[in-house]
Formats: C-alpha cells, structure tokens, sequence
C-alpha cells in the first residue's frame, strides 16, 4: 500500500509537472506571438509614418511658396491687405458706428414690443408717490428709483420690460383712485394732478419716441438667455407692487419671437 | 495415391499460400511501421521546432520604431517648422540591361525611340546623351530624381529596363527658395554651399538627426522677398539682385536672397557660377546708403547739435578731387535736407568736421573692417580703404574720410549695411547676424555703437527720407517705412562708370519702434520705361522695399495703423522741398 501511495504521489508530481510544463509552454507561445503582432504593428506604423511624411512632402511641394505665387497671379489675385483693414482697439471699432441722423431710417427690429405700454410702465415708475393709496405707491416708488438707475445702466432687459408693463393694470388702477381722490378733493391737489399728468404724459412721450435702443436691443438681449431670463425672478423684483403671479406670466410672453 | 498425391499438392500449395500471406504481412507491417514513424518523426521534429520558435527564437532584427524612422540626414526647417530640406525617399531613373535576360536586346524599342520619348517626359533631358547611354548597354542612372507622375510615364512606356528604385535623398521641397542659405547636397551625400555645409555634422550625427534643426529664416518671407527681387529684377534687366531682412533686436535673418539663383534639388547643376552668395560674399560700394551711418557718428560724438545749422552746397574741391552732388540743390542745406535729397557734399564737410578717427571707430564697431558675421562659409571680406602709417593702419586721409562719408572707397557686403542699420535704428546695439533661430529670452549682448537718443534722431531723418525724400517709393502706408536709398557707380578700368550702377535702398520699419532691417539692392540696373527712365535706386530699389513691406509685415507680426508714426514735427520744419539722388 505505502508503495503503491508513493508511486501514486510521484505520478502525480509527473502529471503537474507536465501541466505546469504544458502551461508554461502555452504562456511562453502566447508572449511569442504577442510580440510578433507588435513588431508587425510597429512595421505598420512605420510604414505608415513614411507614408505620411511622403504626401506630406508632396503636398509641401506642390504647394510650395513659387507655386502658390503662380497661383495667385493666374487664379486668386489676393493682395496684402491694408492699413484700413485692420483694427487697433475697441475704439476703432466704434468709431465706425453711426449716430441716429434726423433723417435716418428706422432700426430694423427684429422682434417688437407694445411700446406705449412698455413707455408707460417706465414713466409711471419715474414719479413715484402718485398713489393716493401709500400702501401700495411707496414700496413701488423705492423700486422704481432702483429700477431706474438698472435700466440706464443696462438698458435692454426685455422680461423686466414687460413685466413692468404686465403691472400696468395694477398701476393704473393706482392713478384711477388718485384721479377719485382728486375728484373728491379738488383744488389745490387737482392742479398739481393735471401738471404732474401733462408732464407725464410728455415724459411718456419722449419715452415712446426713442424707443430705438432699448427696443432693438432687448429681443437680443432676451435671446442670449432665454431659458434662464423669462423664468428668473428677475421680473418679480422689478415689480413688486404687483402680484407675484402675474410677474411670472407676461415673462413667458417676453421671449423673444424673432 | 493420386488422392494422396492430390492432398499432398493441395498441402503444400497452402503452406505456400500462407507463406505468402505471411511475407505480404510483415512487408505492410513493415512498411506501416516506416510510414509511422516517418510521421512521428515529423511530429517530432514540428514540435521541437515550434518549442524552439515559441521559446527561444528572437523576432529577426529587431529595430525600434525611433531608429527606423531615424532619417538618414536631419531636416531642416524654418522658424515656423516649414521643412526647408528633408531626407527623402524619392524615385530615381535606372536603365538596367539585364532586366530581359543576358540573351537579346535589353529594350523592347530601339534605342532612339526610348529615348525621343524620355525627351517627351523630361524636356530638358540630353537626347544625344541618353541614346549613347541606352546604346552602351551598362547599367546607369538616366536620371536622378523623377516625380512620381513622370515615373508613371516611363512606366507606361513599356520598358521593363527601365526601373525606378527609391532611394533616400535629399529633398527641397520649396525648390529654390533659400537656395543660397541651403545649399545642397551632392551625390555623395556631402554638403555644399550653405547651412548643409555648416550643419553637416549635426544633420548626419545619429543623437541630433532626427529632430529637425530650425533656421532664423521665415519661408513666407523668403518667398515674398525673392518675388518681389524677381519681379524688380527684370522691370530693370538688372544682372543681379541681392535682399536680407534681418531682426533688428536678435540679428535673426528673416530672409536672405540672392539672385540669380539655383535648383538645389538638381544637385548635378547646382554647382556653377549661381551658387555666388551676393549677400554674404560679393563686396560692393554701397554709395548713400552710408550716408546716415555718417550722420549718425557725427551727432553721437557731438559734432552735430543744431539740425538747423546749414552747411554750403557747392561743389567741393579737396586737393585734386571734386565732390559733386547729383543735382544742384541750392546755396545750402542743413543735415535733414543734405540725407532727404541725398548730398555728397554736405555729408563730407560733416565727415571733414567729425575726423577720421571717429568715422574710423564708428565703421569699425560696425564691423565693416571684417567678414561679416554669419555661419555661412561664403563670406566676403570687405575692400578697406588703407590709411596712413605703417601697413596702411593709421588714420584715414582727409579724401579718404569724405569719400567713406558717402559709401565710396568703402566696399561692403548688403550683409554688412543690413547689420549697420539694425544699430542704427534699434536704440544703438550692433548685433551678429545670425541664420539660427534665437530665443527671444536669450538675446545675445551686442555692442554699443551709437547712443540711445542718436538711435532715435536717426529713426526720424529715415522717415523723413522716406516720407518727403529719395524713398518716397518705399512708404508703405500703414507701415512707417524709413530708409535710404544709395545708387553707386561700378568702380571700372578708368575710374567709376557712370550707367553701371549697383542701386541699394536699406530700410527698416516699423519706425516708431523697429522690428526688421530690409535691404534691397540691384547690380547694374537698366534705365527702362517701370523705372521711367531712371537708373537710380528712388526708381527700382526703393519701390520694390514698398512692394515688399506690405506683403512681409502682417506675417511677421507689424500691423499696419495709419494713425502712428514716429514723431518728426520738431524736424520737418527744417526741410524744403527737392529732389535728390
């Protein structure tokens, strides 16, 4: 029996050996031909390189600098290009935009808005304390000035816009109930409504005719952002008198429709 | 019996039959045996030859991808990485007589029909020449380097005697371009006349070969400067054109050109009278055009303070010589007028006033007393004028100054003036020409040669000549050209010959702060109807600098602007008007 488990365990050594053996061998072919698959690639790749560097040389050649002069003296005709047509600064570029003439064509717009409503929104924002109601004018009146002073600034944002006129309703019922207070008390309050209201008609007016920049430039201004603009609580902060609703809805109405 | 001799028959019949059977059987066993082990011997073998290829067995010279790739000679390129000259593996033509077999004509035609349609392929092939060497019946080069198409003629031809083995060359894409600053390389692999000379151990040397070298050159720039000579060249029929437009801070040479000029690729014609570098090697009297360095020593070393000072303009006797100008310009002229209308006379008094001492050392740190300062091998020594002393190394004679004053008995090369007017015009600093690319970190030092606020009086005078003088043809708009034209007599046997002319004009721009040196000169240019009848370098040299500006200076990075220039209201009230030189 022991000889028998000795022969068994030597045969078996044998058998792993000749596994391992096997394995090895299997190992050894696959590194083999491994390798040669890399050095066929690298052949390949050189052949490939030379190739490359060969139609890169001919289109050098074809194209060299006593070609491409014979072309363009048969073909192109370019020229170096001038002083005139180059630009220094801003500034040059600038100076080259022209002023609004007496004369001058309307802007192209290229999307438009109701400006006399948009013109009325801005000027009802210009005279605060209008309302006879105090609860309502004298918040307004602090934004309005804040407004303001945004809009010289920067001078083209089309969803304040017309949240401002969208508010309209709510600020024109402001002067309706100044209109029956004054009614109700006339005088003295009554001749300084009827300046303030000619006066703000003018200013309207003004508004109305120049609505050249603001309105040309707000369709664009609206465009480079219009995900983000119309639904931004920008329009809310503009009007904060009016109902945070209805700021949010005439702001879908501000995208653009060019 | 006959039962028995029956059985006995029939036993012994079997015995043989089973005798046969027995033999037929050990002869298929043996030969099945044999049969095996012819097969397992194979076995056999495959198997230790598979172990000996899978284990041991090296992939047959192994090269690696970067030595393969190695090119046989270093490229060169431009700044901007434009190959200027590669190695290149291109097709040549070989007539090989074997080809056929060793029996019987080597060509399926005659000779002489080959050969007329070779000519049809390669115009300018000897017809006389390829019948000879077709009839030899010796194996031969037809010809050297063969495009790709032109091969598919010849192959189409029909000869299979005439073969097309690719072989390593080298190769110049741009063809002539920079022909002078490459030179080339001849058949055995040796390089000539330019930067393959200089470079020839760097570009075979195994470490460096395989990254290309680059040179200070702009291929762009080249190309512009050689049309443009080109194009000057033959409104003026003149013999020959020579050009440089040098960095005025580094002393990069941006282009250099000379004309005419050769085919590098045909390295078995390259090699006659056109290799000549006229830039760098051919020495000339570059007349006016040193005019300003004059001007420029003077008012460095305090002889000029006043620009309104005037100085007379008559013709000048010295001893048995008299200075001319080449018009009449009037009683006087101050230093302004004397360079916008280009007065010999007024620049010797100057000359006569500052001394050849200092004359002397302004030309000398110019460097106009050696070779001038490039890699190329051809480098021409400039013609000095002797002095007095011994060996000629004293001081100058007073004619000698004067006539060095306004570029004559001085012989220079365009390489040389190039150098000059970078000091000139950038703040004072004389630097080496150089054809390798410089590290703008790592400018060389220079020498100082002039002052900084002489540099800049200097900056003025050549926009003023260009702006109101003899360069009024070189002003660029846009491009604050300044400059000086020169138109100097050839010296002949008998003195100075008056219609062959060598007609310079060195420029620099932009003038408010100066990047690039331009020079532009003519060999004997001709009076013809471009130039209006006109010899002088206001005429052909000048012009071809205002062609050339606009063309090089948005590519070197100067953008034209109508609305700078450098400031010359303190001097322009100083000049009249007039024609000059």
């Amino acid at each position: 029996m022991m000889v028998s488990a000795h022969r068994f365990r030597s045969i078996g050594w044998i058998a792993l050996l000749l596994v391992c053996l096997a394995l090895v061998m299997v190992l050894a072919f696959r590194v083999n031909s491994l390798r040669s698959q890399v050095h066929r690639t690298e052949q390949q790749i050189i052949a490939l390189r030379r190739e490359k560097l060969y139609l890169e040389t001919e289109v050098e050649t074809r194209a060299n600098q006593q070609q491409l002069k014979l072309w363009n003296d048969v073909e192109f005709g370019y020229v170096a290009p001038s002083a005139s047509q180059y630009l220094s600064s801003e500034r040059q570029l600038a100076a080259f935009a022209k002023s609004d003439g007496p004369d001058a064509p309307a802007p192209i717009r290229v999307a438009s808005a109701d400006d006399t409503v948009a013109a009325e929104a801005a000027f009802s924002s210009v005279f605060p304390g209008l309302g006879g109601d105090p609860d309502l004018s004298a918040p307004a009146a602090g934004h309005a000035e804040e407004e303001d002073a945004r809009r010289s600034a920067k001078p083209a944002d089309g969803a304040e816009r017309v949240a401002a006129a969208a508010n309209l309703g709510a600020r024109l019922a402001t002067v309706g109930a100044l209109g029956k207070a004054a009614k109700d008390k006339p005088g003295k309050s009554g001749e300084s409504k009827d300046g303030k209201k000619a006066g703000l008609a003018k200013a309207g007016k003004d508004d109305a005719a120049r609505p050249g920049k603001g309105a040309r430039l707000t369709p664009e201004k609206a465009d480079a952002k219009p995900g983000s603009k119309p639904g931004k609580p920008a329009p809310a902060k503009s009007a904060p008198a009016a109902k945070p609703a209805k700021s949010t809805k005439p702001a879908k109405g501000g995208r653009p429709t060019p | 019996m006959n039962a028995l001799t029956a059985s006995a028959a029939m036993a012994t019949g079997r015995v043989q039959l089973a005798n046969v059977r027995q033999t037929a059987l050990v002869t298929a066993r043996l030969r099945a045996l044999w049969v095996m082990l012819l097969f397992v011997f194979t076995a056999l073998t495959a198997c230790v030859r598979i172990g000996q290829l899978g284990l041991f067995e090296q992939t047959p010279e192994r090269t690696s991808l970067a030595e393969a790739l190695l090119p046989s000679r270093g490229e060169i390129t431009d700044r901007n990485g434009v190959a200027l000259a590669r190695a290149f593996a291109s097709y040549s033509l070989w007539f090989n007589p074997k080809a056929m077999g060793e029996q019987g004509a080597p060509l399926v035609k005659t000779p002489e029909e080959v050969a007329r349609a070779l000519l049809g392929i390669f115009p300018d092939a000897d017809y006389v020449d390829l019948v000879a060497r077709l009839k030899a019946g010796k194996s031969c080069y037809l010809r050297r380097r063969v495009l790709p198409e032109e091969a598919n003629k010849v192959f189409a031809l029909g000869e299979p005697a005439l073969e097309f083995p690719r072989e390593e060359q080298r190769f110049y894409p741009q063809g002539s371009l920079a022909a002078h600053l490459l030179g080339y390389v001849d058949e055995a692999g040796k390089g000539h006349v330019g930067m393959e000379q200089v470079l020839e151990g760097r570009l075979l040397d195994p470490v460096h070969r395989g990254t290309p070298t680059a040179l200070s050159l702009d291929a762009r720039a080249q190309g512009a400067l050689e049309d443009e000579l080109g194009r000057g060249m033959l409104e003026t029929a003149a013999k020959g054109a020579a050009g440089v437009i040098l960095d005025t801070d580094s002393g990069e040479v941006i282009a250099l050109a000379s004309l005419p000029s050769f085919n590098p690729n045909r390295s078995d014609l390259a090699y006659n009278d056109l290799v000549f570098n006229r830039v760098s090697n051919q020495v000339y009297e570059l007349g006016s055009t040193f005019k300003p360095i004059t001007i420029a020593s003077a008012i460095d070393a305090g002889v000029i303070t006043d620009f309104a000072v005037r100085y007379p303009a008559y013709p000048l006797q010295v001893g048995k010589f008299t200075i001319h100008d080449s018009h009449n310009f009037g009683a006087s002229l101050n230093v302004p007028e004397a360079l916008i209308h280009s007065s010999n006379v007024v620049t010797a008094q100057i000359a006569d006033k500052l001394g050849p001492v200092a004359l002397k050392r302004t030309m000398e740190q110019l460097g106009m007393n050696e070779r001038p300062t490039i890699e190329l091998p051809a480098r021409g020594f400039p013609l000095w004028p002797h002095g007095g002393g011994e060996g000629g190394k004293g001081d100058w004679a007073r004619l000698t100054t004067m006539t060095v004053s306004y570029g004559h008995g001085i012989a220079v090369t365009p390489l040389h003036l190039a150098a000059a007017y970078a000091a000139l015009v950038n703040g004072g600093i004389w630097c080496p020409a150089t054809l390798y690319k410089v590290d703008p970190a790592h400018l060389p030092p220079g020498r100082r040669v002039f002052q900084a606020s002489t540099s800049a009086r200097l900056r003025q005078l050549l926009r003023m000549i260009v702006a109101d003088g003899t360069g009024r043809k070189a002003d660029a708009p846009g491009f604050r050209v300044g400059g000086k034209t020169g138109s100097a007599e050839k010296p002949g046997s008998g003195g100075y010959r008056k219609t062959s002319l060598i007609a310079t004009f060195a420029a620099a721009f932009p003038m408010d702060k100066p990047r690039y040196v331009v020079i532009v000169m003519l060999d004997e240019p001709q009076a013809t109807a471009s130039t209006s009848g006109q010899r002088t370098a206001t005429w052909n040299a000048a012009p071809i600098v205002g062609r050339l500006v606009p063309r090089i200076g948005p590519m070197l990075g100067v953008v034209p602007d109508a609305h700078h220039d450098v400031d010359i209201s303190d001097l322009s009230p100083l000049v009249g008007s007039g024609e000059g030189e």
